[in-house]
């Protein structure tokens, strides 16, 4: 298995370039598909190494419930990097599985409380809550329901009003709570994955906005609706250091929508940067999983001819 | 256990729904007792207050002394009662945006100049 079995672990650094021009150059919809089916892969491959590492660590460790042949001279022949690397892997893959675990039971925790909170009210797809402070959010569980304020409706005029609501029912249409749950795991799998979640954040308030702008049929309501709601929720800004921070994805939303309707292409074609970088991650994408299948068959074959019967 | 836990917990959110539903339909400030014997009286004296004061805590409810005892006066209804309940909720999660998809997030300083600027150009091509 050799060198193979550490490729998936650095490969999704292959992503970093089109997490930051499909952003800006896909249609919102094919962005988020392909940056999460990505970042789902090189998640997988990066943790299915991680397993492959610790096996071969653990037959080490005195004491361990493996095969006694697992830990064979002929088996460290051929498994090198067994010392420092497969001891390494297990501190590694605990920390990867109780952060995932963390993500999974912190969403059903909020989804559970949030569904608690609204228990007395009748079951209608928007419930309004008489609240100044302006919020709205999309929550996703066996009844879909928008949740809405009436300090964030008083400052919207009805044409915005509606941006909003179709908006949030976009999220809840198009299943965005699953992309975005994906990318978190990915990103606490690998943290080369990070920009891909930063990134997916993004693109599905894109989707949401321009199916809302379809739905409206007028991209500046949406605009407008999403610019007003920003500026009446300002309340907490985000720190940022004055002068190196980028635009927010509130205002490069707002452009976006002012600016020319994205093309509904589905793959960019190769030869431009957008192309070169998505080939770039499609390759990336297929090597990682390829390594991780080479390991693992190499692995599962050597153990097998070690295991005595 | 774990499964009866979670049941408990969920029928203290229902209660205070209900108790707040009575003291509603109570034609004044009342007692406990009255809120207890309103609800069917299969609930324990200490559970009732117990529910009360959580709804105080929650700005719900307001009380005033009379006598030996308090009685009881709504301030919310059940939907006041929701956006209490779901503020605590999303006031409770540091990092909220993680779980929750909001409509929009924060504004640096700078972003609330860019989208000043935005919104009044969108507003004056439209004139």
């Amino acid at each position: 298995m050799g060198v193979f079995v550490f490729l998936p672990l650095v490969l999704p650094l292959t992503a970093w370039p089109i997490a930051r021009l499909a952003e800006q150059r896909l249609h919102p919809r094919a962005a988020t598909w392909l940056l999460s089916a990505v970042a789902g892969v090189f998640a997988v491959c990066s943790t299915l190494s991680l397993a492959l590492l610790m096996v071969v660590g653990t037959a080490q460790l005195p004491g361990n419930p493996l095969p006694d042949g697992w830990s064979d001279e002929e088996v460290r022949d051929t498994v090198p990097y067994d010392e420092v690397a497969g001891k390494a892997a297990i501190p590694a893959l605990i920390a990867v599985l109780a952060a995932c675990t963390r993500v999974v039971r912190r969403h059903q925790r909020v989804r559970r409380q949030a569904e608690r909170a609204l228990a007395g009210l009748p079951a209608t797809p928007v419930a309004v809550l008489p609240d100044e402070s302006p919020y709205a959010y999309a929550l996703p569980g066996r009844r879909d329901r928008i949740v809405v304020t009436t300090g964030m409706l008083a400052g919207l005029d009805s044409a915005e009003r509606r941006a909003l609501f179709a908006h949030e029912r976009a999220h809840l249409a198009r299943r965005h709570h699953r992309f975005l749950l994906t990318v978190q795991l990915a990103a606490r799998a690998n943290p080369f994955l990070r920009p891909l979640r930063t990134a997916v954040t993004y693109t599905t308030e894109r989707w949401a906005d321009e199916e809302a702008a379809q739905a409206v049929g007028s991209r500046r309501a949406v605009a407008l609706a999403v610019g007003r709601s920003a500026l009446m929720s300002r309340g907490a800004p985000v720190a940022t250091l004055a002068g190196f921070a980028a635009m927010g994805p509130v205002p490069r939303r707002v452009a976006a929508l002012l600016g020319p309707a994205p093309a509904g292409r589905i793959w960019p074609p190769v030869f431009t940067a957008v192309g070169l970088a998505a080939w770039g991650a499609a390759m990336g994408t297929t090597a990682s999983a390829l390594s991780s299948a080479n390991s693992a068959v190499t692995l599962v074959l050597i153990l097998h001819a070690a295991t005595p019967v | 256990m774990r499964d009866q836990k979670r049941g408990r917990r969920r029928g203290q959110g229902e209660l205070e729904v209900q108790v707040l539903a009575a003291l509603r339909e109570a034609p004044e400030p009342v007692g406990t007792g009255w809120v207890r014997e309103r609800l069917g009286g299969t609930l324990a004296h200490t559970t009732v207050i117990t529910i009360l004061t959580r709804l105080l805590a929650k700005g719900a409810v307001t009380r005033e002394k009379a006598g030996r005892a308090f009685l009881w006066t709504p301030t919310a209804d059940e939907s006041g009662l929701a956006a209490l309940r779901m503020r605590r909720v999303l006031d409770g999660e540091s990092d909220r945006e993680a779980v929750l998809a909001s409509f929009v997030t924060g504004l640096s300083p700078q972003d609330e100049q860019v989208l000043r600027g935005l919104l009044g150009r969108a507003r004056e091509a439209e004139e």
